[in-house]
């Protein structure tokens, strides 16, 4: 009897199922063979060795190609290099590649992942010259407005600084560009969260999605851009180019006076508000070219969500408070000049 | 600003899906953070819409997952996105062919989702689906939309057919289909127009009509999806609903799992379903059939289509290599049509002369066509020839059996519907063949004598003609008819309802103990009509104002004699017995003369019941479902329902017989074809045993004890031995008391 269960049990075993269990490693079966390899070298038969250093514009557009690597490091490193190269360029030399070939690879960096990357493309931008910038200023506005609304508050905030950046460098082209106005309007509006009535007042119990950024005071950050940006859109003209032409027309008789309006503009896209090969434009997608259009536009859809705003950021006080009384002040001015002359 | 508390999924890095549910559980909060997201979806579109092509990937979020969340959250911000949808058909409109395809799905499918939202009209995604899906070279794309496209007309038909959807839908595929003949572009139609033929979502003459113009077009592949579709739509459309049917939830199983089983919502939810879904489909078992034409009934001048058919592709062109199996399928719709709708287009028959050779490819497709155009109202000089000619190149002792047989087959397929096709030397020649050592040659010979014992003895001969026959011929019943005579109509079925009839009436007369056979029974059934007669009579006769209703006047609408019974009405006697005396006069060959008479009499001397009527169709159904029967299988050739086509392998029939004998493998595969696949022969008892296994369920308590390991009874079967007396009583009188309470825990009530 014991003889015949064990045999018996000897004989089930070779069909029984192996027993799984959730966590453990499945049992290799019997047959298994081990297939696996360590390399524990690698020989590189040839090596591309060259008597002459690779030149600086050879280096400088590698740099440019590694600006869509994979690697935050990689990129936050290539843009390093790209800047120190610009910047350190001899006086007046151009620059090594134009901006145009740049750009379509600096863009998308916007609205890079890593905080790091970000900041190194700020400096990176700044180094650029201003007039370059003044040209491609319609291919950058739509990354920065997406950078403006991005779930990411870190991303936000330097697309915040972008811009304000933007309008240092070229504020007439950014704010009378397509879309320029009304749309980063818009954006402001967004990041701030003043859009309704009931999301600006500082009891609504807004809540708002997302991480809040590594960075501290974000709204001051864009309470400043905004300041800046209104200033370049709808504050009073300066005057010193303007009334120096005016001076200067007025000086010659009636046919000559009117001269300027009948020359070339010296604008660097004359007949881009004829958007001859662009998607047609709505409202919002418009280029609103003169100080009194901007006007006229803020002032029927943006100046009473601004100024309810401004009023209950006066109120929350404190540095918040200061940073919109610079806002508070531009909004003034233009105000107080009105739709123009 | 003062810090706020971040609440714990606040902290975590925000992603969309996270911020799409906060949304739909609170879409007002929300509103600012919808809002910038919309404005970044509307920064990337510019972004992609500057350089369509060269669209990069952007950073962590891309357009794609914008669309998608966008769509998903629609219906909570109608006034935001009231240009979302535009924006989208745009986007895929113009750009489909260099979006990445991973975008260009996300957008299908959001379209779509919007639809489901009713963010957008079916009219409008369809307008928007379709002329992408003629369009675009990308095969993956287009399977997408075909499946989108269908499944959106299908539950736009769910619930009640959408006739506006339908009729603007099929426009679109009728001018697809016209407007240029030569492209392939309207394949699609087809295969549209197809699917949901098949699906019985559209089975109107519009449907049929864009196939009509399919099958004209120019473009071969075109012209053949139209043709299949008039030969097997129909077929096709009658499996689909079978396999409907097929699909049925076992209602007691769940039922009974769910009260043995863990409860869980899930599983709660799960047979709650099954059982709606059961309730569904016992509704529509209640619901009258849908009542619905084949194709080829549907179509509006058949006549025309047939001839344009015939002169486009058949006529014109020569059939070669590359063209042979279209201009089949072509040949077989004509003649379908013409066999059908009864046309008349004279070239095709001669057209058919050059193709009855035996050498020709798909020769017995020929011959099936030729069948199958053939009809009472056809010429019999024009098919003559014809005959003569399959007479001369395949009949012969010289040919090979199955040519042989083929050929007799043909004739006698032609002849079942022009018998005056044949003339008379021909056919004593054919009939000669019945002597043929071949066997398919002898059973197709035998066939065509038996077609003409009954439709024209007369020109066998004298020796052929058999019993039936010859005596039919001496009593002048059996004419032949002439051509374009018609049948008088007739109620399909009668002849069965006046046996079923006579046989009751017999029944009832033996149970009384009468003669069976007795003519004199007719009287009753007499009486029974003139009963209702009479009362007829009575109400009619003081009509002339009012119609006087008497309350208790009922109309005896069953066919129960008792009423009948009670008040015979002298006409009723006088007319009995006026039979009575007639019928005994009369002699046996004279009285059967009459019996056939009265037969075909019965619809013109009764009033039919509702009850006789409904008897008359449960005795149709009844002789439909005898003659489907293997026995009866074949015995009428005539018998064939006039909508289904002549195929190739009737044609050669028989003329597997011809080849000689069959080898083993054959004889065995042939035997295996009839049985259902069976893996082993075993006891009933151990199929039920798998069948409970198979469904989960547990065995039996004998099973149970048949089942239980040896060592575990081994101590009870020890201390048994052990017992003293007194041991046993106690345990045999528990038994016994256990046994009578039926069981350990009892069986009283439950």
């Amino acid at each position: 009897m014991g003889s015949s269960a064990k045999r018996k049990k000897e004989k089930q075993k070779d069909f029984q199922k192996p027993k799984l269990k959730v966590g453990k490693a499945k049992a290799k079966p019997e047959n298994f063979t081990d297939t696996s390899f360590r390399a524990k070298a690698i020989t590189l038969n040839q090596q591309s060795l060259h008597v002459a250093a690779p030149t600086s514009n050879s280096q400088f557009s590698h740099f440019l190609s590694l600006l869509s690597s994979k690697s935050d490091t990689q990129r936050r490193d290539s843009l390093a290099h790209l800047t120190t190269a610009i910047a350190s360029r001899p006086v007046n030399q151009p620059l090594p590649q134009p901006v145009s070939v740049m750009l379509p690879n600096l863009l998308p960096l916007i609205l890079d992942s890593s905080n790091n990357v970000r900041t190194q493309l700020l400096k990176f931008l700044r180094t650029l010259p201003h007039n370059d910038v003044q040209d491609h200023v319609g291919q950058l506005l739509p990354y920065v407005r997406a950078g403006m609304t991005h779930l990411a508050a870190d991303i936000r905030v330097s697309a915040v600084e972008i811009l304000s950046w933007m309008v240092e460098a070229a504020g007439e082209n950014v704010v009378s560009s397509a879309g320029g106005w009304v749309k980063t309007m818009n954006c402001f509006l967004s990041v701030l969260g003043w859009h309704t009535e009931e999301s600006s007042r500082w009891s609504s119990n807004r809540a708002s999605f997302g991480k809040s950024g590594s960075k501290g005071k974000p709204m001051i950050k864009v309470l400043g851009a905004l300041a800046e940006f209104l200033d370049a859109g709808i504050g009073p003209p300066s005057g010193s180019s303007d009334s120096s032409d005016q001076e200067q027309s007025s000086t010659w008789t009636f046919p000559l006076c009117q001269t300027a309006h009948h020359m070339n503009t010296e604008s660097t896209a004359p007949y881009a508000y004829l958007n001859l090969f662009g998607q047609p434009r709505d409202e919002e997608g418009e280029m609103y070219e003169t100080r009194e259009d901007r006007y006229r536009v803020f002032q029927t859809r943006f100046l009473p969500a601004l100024d309810r705003g401004l009023k209950s950021a006066r109120e929350e006080g404190g540095e918040l408070g200061r940073a919109s009384s610079s806002v508070n002040k531009v909004l003034k001015e233009a105000v107080a000049y009105g739709p123009g002359p | 600003m003062v810090k706020r508390k971040l609440g714990a999924l606040e902290k975590v890095e925000a992603d969309l899906p996270n911020l799409q549910h906060k949304i739909r559980r609170d879409p007002k909060s929300y509103i600012e953070d919808f809002r910038a997201q919309h404005y970044q979806y509307e920064s990337h579109r510019e972004i992609f819409m500057a350089a369509p092509t060269s669209a990069t990937d952007t950073g962590i979020i891309s357009l794609r997952d914008l669309i998608d969340f966008i769509s998903h959250v629609a219906d909570c911000y109608p006034d935001i996105l009231k240009e979302f949808p535009q924006q989208l058909t745009d986007l895929l409109m113009q750009h489909h062919l260099v979006l990445e395809p991973e975008l260009r799905e996300k957008i299908v499918g959001s379209l779509v989702l919007l639809k489901k939202k009713d963010c957008i009209d079916s009219a409008t995604l369809l307008h928007t689906l379709f002329p992408i899906l003629i369009s675009t070279p990308s095969k993956t794309l287009r399977a997408l939309l075909f499946q989108k496209i269908l499944s959106e007309l299908r539950t736009a038909n769910s619930k009640t057919t959408n006739h506006k959807l339908n009729r603007t839908i099929q426009t679109v595929l009728f001018n697809l289909v016209t407007s240029d003949r030569t492209s392939s572009k309207a394949l699609w139609a087809i295969k549209i127009t197809r699917e949901l033929w098949k699906r019985q979502i559209w089975t109107d003459a519009k449907t049929v009509e864009i196939m009509k113009e399919a099958s004209l077009s120019e473009n071969e592949k075109v012209t053949s999806g139209g043709v299949r579709f008039f030969l097997g739509g129909d077929r096709e459309r009658e499996e689909m609903e079978d396999e409907d049917s097929d699909a049925d939830v076992d209602v007691g199983r769940i039922r009974h799992q769910l009260g043995i089983n863990k409860k869980t919502k899930k599983k709660a939810r799960v047979a709650e379903k099954a059982m709606a879904l059961h309730k569904k489909k016992e509704k529509k078992k209640g619901q009258p059939h849908p009542l619905n034409f084949s194709a080829l009934h549907l179509l509006h001048d058949p006549q025309g289509f047939a001839d344009n058919l015939f002169n486009k592709h058949l006529k014109t062109a020569k059939i070669n290599q590359h063209n042979r199996e279209h201009k089949l399928l072509v040949m077989q719709l004509v003649s379908r049509l013409v066999g059908l709708h009864q046309l008349h287009i004279m070239p095709l028959y001669s057209w058919f002369q050059k193709y009855l050779v035996p050498k020709e490819a798909n020769v017995t497709s020929y011959l099936a066509s030729l069948a199958q155009a053939t009809h009472e109202l056809v010429p019999p000089d024009v098919l003559e020839p014809l005959i003569q000619k399959i007479a001369n190149e395949f009949v012969s002792e010289a040919s090979a059996g199955e040519i042989a047989s083929a050929g007799l087959n043909a004739i006698r397929e032609i002849c079942v519907r022009q018998p005056l096709a044949m003339n008379e030397t021909l056919l004593q020649d054919l009939v000669m063949y019945k002597k043929s050592k071949d066997k398919g040659v002898m059973m197709a010979s035998k066939g065509l004598l038996s077609l003409y014992r009954n439709v024209g003895a007369d020109m066998l001969k004298k020796r052929d003609r058999g019993k039936e026959a010859a005596m039919g011929l001496r009593s002048g019943d059996r004419e032949q008819k002439r051509f374009g005579q018609q049948e008088n109509g007739g109620i399909e079925g009668l002849e069965l309802l006046e046996q079923w009839k006579a046989d009751e009436r017999r029944k009832r007369r033996e149970e009384n103990g009468l003669d069976p056979d007795a003519e004199g029974g007719s009287d009753e059934e007499e009486a029974d009509w003139d009963a209702w007669n009479v009362e007829d009579d009575e109400d009619s006769d003081d009509s002339g104002g009012w119609i006087n209703v008497e309350s208790d006047a009922e109309i005896d609408f069953s066919d129960s004699e008792d009423e009948g019974k009670d008040r015979p009405s002298k006409k009723a006697k006088q007319e009995a017995e006026a039979k009575n005396s007639e019928a005994k006069d009369a002699e046996t060959q004279k009285e059967s003369n009459e019996e056939a008479k009265k037969i075909s009499n019965l619809a013109t001397t009764r009033i039919l019941t509702p009850a006789d009527l409904a008897k008359l169709a449960e005795l149709r159904a009844q002789a439909a479902v005898d003659s489907s029967m293997p026995k009866g299988r074949r015995a009428q050739l005539g018998d064939r329902h006039v909508d289904d086509g002549l195929t190739a392998e009737e044609i050669e029939g028989l003329a597997s017989l011809s080849k000689g004998k069959q080898t083993r493998e054959e004889r065995i595969a042939h035997a295996r074809e009839g049985k259902t696949d069976r893996s082993e022969h075993k006891s009933k008892e151990a199929r039920r045993k798998e069948r409970k296994e198979e469904q989960g369920k547990s065995t039996t308590n004998k099973e149970k004890a048949r089942r239980k390991n040896f060592l575990m009874t081994l101590g009870k079967a020890r201390s048994k031995n052990k017992r003293s007396l007194v041991e046993t009583r106690a345990v045999l009188k528990a038994h016994h008391d256990r046994a009578k309470r039926g069981g350990k825990r009892g069986n009283v009530g439950n």
